[in-house]
């Protein structure tokens, strides 16, 4: 609990300005703390009377924190093939295990994964946990989390990274819960602190109004999950040695209490956005499902992927899993290029991470235009095809 | 069937910004919104009790005026509202609100079914549904995009994934977490609205669930916030200028690199 010493406090307000969540307020010249506060303590920090502290006990610190060793990549296999953010997160794995001074370790689970492991070393993995059993043929939260939590528990690593997919995001949740441990969601950045090698893992929140920093101060291990196309893989090396390991997952860790009837693989437009180097995005601007064409031909043109925003969505022009925002996915590709997209702040949250942003819209007040780093203003059905040509022709030369 | 609905009260996204002079979210005039999320699971609950029979029961942690979304939920088609709400509580990271969320849930008694929306808007973790399915030893799905049968018993359900969908069968008790393809909330209808001005709350505390103290709030958060700050500036808004067919022109070089 946040405690204000009436004693110390000379009602400057400087906590009131630096709390983030309007926590905080001066009243007859002392502050008083209402039940948002969120105990992050920023205020703590701001006081220069120290009339601010956190109190309410510690968590119980474990014992052996320092038992826990190396850093764990989850790395994952669905339907014969690895996630890209797998190999992308043994390379941000590397970097953490050598500022540790402690080997990186893969985990790779499923069935009939043949050459996959032998991949994962070559991609900077020293150790790979390898359970290839046909009963992990299909993802289940239970198997899979079963797997998980019965190896860190025999190992005991200190860090362990999963990338933020649909499977990720499912099932290392229940994973973390069940050790105990904590886990950051999204992360955008990892980092080891210098004085004590703690994992320091930032991620936005508030839709990406606001960055994060966390830590995991008396738990092991620290878990996060990290989005797709932010890490940066290690070029492949066919010398690079490493060991794999053969592991017999549990029979009981096999029987699952949800069972999968059917796995689809979507026909249309086959593809997972948020691993798109280049996005193209269409909006309510393109007036109709016709309109809604050029976004494809754009996109087909440089070898991109279709998004969308929530109104083109509901509309039918084009299925959920293409809804980039606030409730559909948040994407961060190399390229994204938003074409008759207003620009709400639900949209913005889904994409303001990419590194170059085009905006084109016909309104020039458009919010869009305060994310892009180029725009243009004018007629979509002008723009478009000119764009589409031009690009072509750029490619054909 | 039984069914509980967490939700949770968020502030409405459209409200939230940063001011880039104080480095605070701005908070004039926010308001506060059920979590969009939980509307479609909400919803979901509503119409298999329609189908099934059973009763809804909605479950909220929060400050005290997050009553407001009970109110909202019963005025849609719940039956009960529970909100777990103490000091105590404050600094709890998904772990604490999973295991503070579980325990409230064992005061409610038996359940079939709980559904929860996929995440929230302000969090965006995805964790706490999971997680509370592990606290309560049940099975979960994760983003269930449409039920496709569902009896007193068990439930057949497409799961979105990221390359198309699974089709998935769980026996009750279980927990899901939905997205908002499954289904399209109703608007609270007058019958509703009357019965939600009348609509009396539990409202438990940390005591009331027996809770233990070292596994709630920021003492029972394996998580800490150690630093907030905005994201760095994507600088100035830059607009090309000449003819359609030269800023285009123009485009094109700009983004050579890429193509």
């Amino acid at each position: 609990m946040l405690i204000v010493d009436s004693e110390l406090c000379i009602g400057c307000g400087v906590c009131e300005d630096n709390c983030a969540f309007g926590a905080i307020e001066v009243v007859d010249g002392c502050a008083v703390v209402s039940d948002a506060c969120t105990l992050c303590g920023s205020c703590v920090d701001s006081c220069e009377v120290e009339a601010l502290k956190i109190e309410g006990g510690e968590k119980s610190v474990q014992v052996d924190l320092d038992s826990w060793k190396g850093v764990w990549v989850y790395c994952e296999f669905r339907a014969g093939a690895l996630a890209p953010v797998s190999l992308e997160l043994l390379g941000a794995g590397r970097k953490l295990a050598d500022a540790r001074g402690v080997p990186l370790s893969a985990v790779l689970i499923g069935a009939d994964t043949g050459e996959s492991a032998e991949k994962l070393i070559g991609h900077g993995a020293d150790t790979v946990y390898r359970i290839d059993n046909q009963a992990l043929t299909y993802f289940t939260d239970e198997s899979y989390g079963a797997v998980l939590t019965d190896l860190i528990k025999a190992h005991k690593p200190e860090i362990v990274l999963a990338g933020a997919t649909a499977i990720g995001r499912s099932f290392i949740p229940g994973v973390a819960n069940s050790l105990g441990a904590g886990l950051t969601a999204d992360c955008t950045q990892l980092d080891i602190r210098a004085d004590d090698g703690a994992l320091l893992q930032t991620r936005p929140a508030f839709g990406g109004n606001i960055m994060a920093t966390i830590v995991c101060p008396s738990s092991r291990p620290q878990m996060s999950t990290v989005r797709p196309k932010v890490m940066q893989a290690l070029d492949f090396d066919e010398a690079r040695q490493g060991e794999i390991v053969d592991v017999a997952p549990d029979p009981a860790s096999l029987q699952t209490k949800v069972r999968v009837l059917e796995s689809v693989i979507s026909e249309q437009d086959n593809v997972n956005i948020q691993e798109s180097d280049i996005l193209v995005a269409g909006g309510r601007g393109l007036d109709s499902e016709k309109g809604f064409k050029l976004i494809r031909e754009l996109a087909a043109s440089m070898d991109g992927a279709v998004a969308a925003s929530r109104a083109v969505v509901d509309a039918g022009w084009i299925g959920y899993p293409h809804q980039v925002g606030q409730t559909g996915k948040t994407v961060a590709p190399k390229l994204y290029i938003a074409c008759g997209i207003s620009g709400a702040i639900q949209h913005v949250a889904g994409m303001q991470s990419s590194e170059t942003i085009v905006a084109i819209n016909r309104d020039e007040d458009a919010p869009i235009f305060d994310v892009a780093d180029f725009g243009i203003v004018g007629d979509m059905f002008e723009i478009l095809p000119l764009l589409i040509s031009k690009i072509e022709g750029k490619r054909g030369s | 069937m039984k069914i509980i609905v967490c939700i949770k009260q968020v502030p409405d996204a459209k409200d939230v910004r940063l001011d880039p002079e104080t480095n605070t979210l701005a908070r004039e005039g926010v308001q506060s919104i059920m979590n969009p999320y939980d509307q479609h699971a909400l919803e979901e609950a509503v119409r298999l009790k329609e189908q099934l029979g059973g009763e809804v029961t909605v479950l909220s942690m929060g400050p005290p005026q997050a009553v407001d979304v009970l109110r909202q939920a019963i005025s849609c088609g719940a039956d009960h509202g529970v909100l777990v709400s103490d000091r105590a509580f404050a600094g709890a990271d998904t772990w604490a609100t999973s295991y503070t969320l579980a325990k409230a849930v064992h005061k409610i008694g038996d359940f079939d079914l709980i559904l929860c929306g996929k995440q929230a808007i302000d969090g965006d973790t995805a964790q706490v549904g999971p997680g509370l399915a592990i606290q309560l030893d049940i099975p979960f799905v994760t983003c269930v995009q449409k039920v496709r049968e569902a009896s007193g018993t068990e439930l057949v359900m497409e799961r979105m994934m990221d390359d198309g969908y699974d089709v998935v069968a769980v026996s009750c008790p279980a927990l899901l977490t939905v997205v908002k393809d499954l289904n399209e909330p109703r608007v609270p209808s007058l019958k509703g609205k009357m019965k939600a001005k009348k609509a009396e709350f539990k409202i438990l505390s940390a005591e009331d669930i027996g809770a233990d103290s070292s596994c709630i709030g920021l003492p029972g958060s394996p998580t800490q916030v150690v630093d907030v700050f905005p994201p760095p500036p994507r600088g100035e808004r830059a607009i090309l200028t000449g003819s359609i067919e030269e800023q285009i022109e123009q485009l094109v070089e700009k983004l050579a690199v890429y193509l």
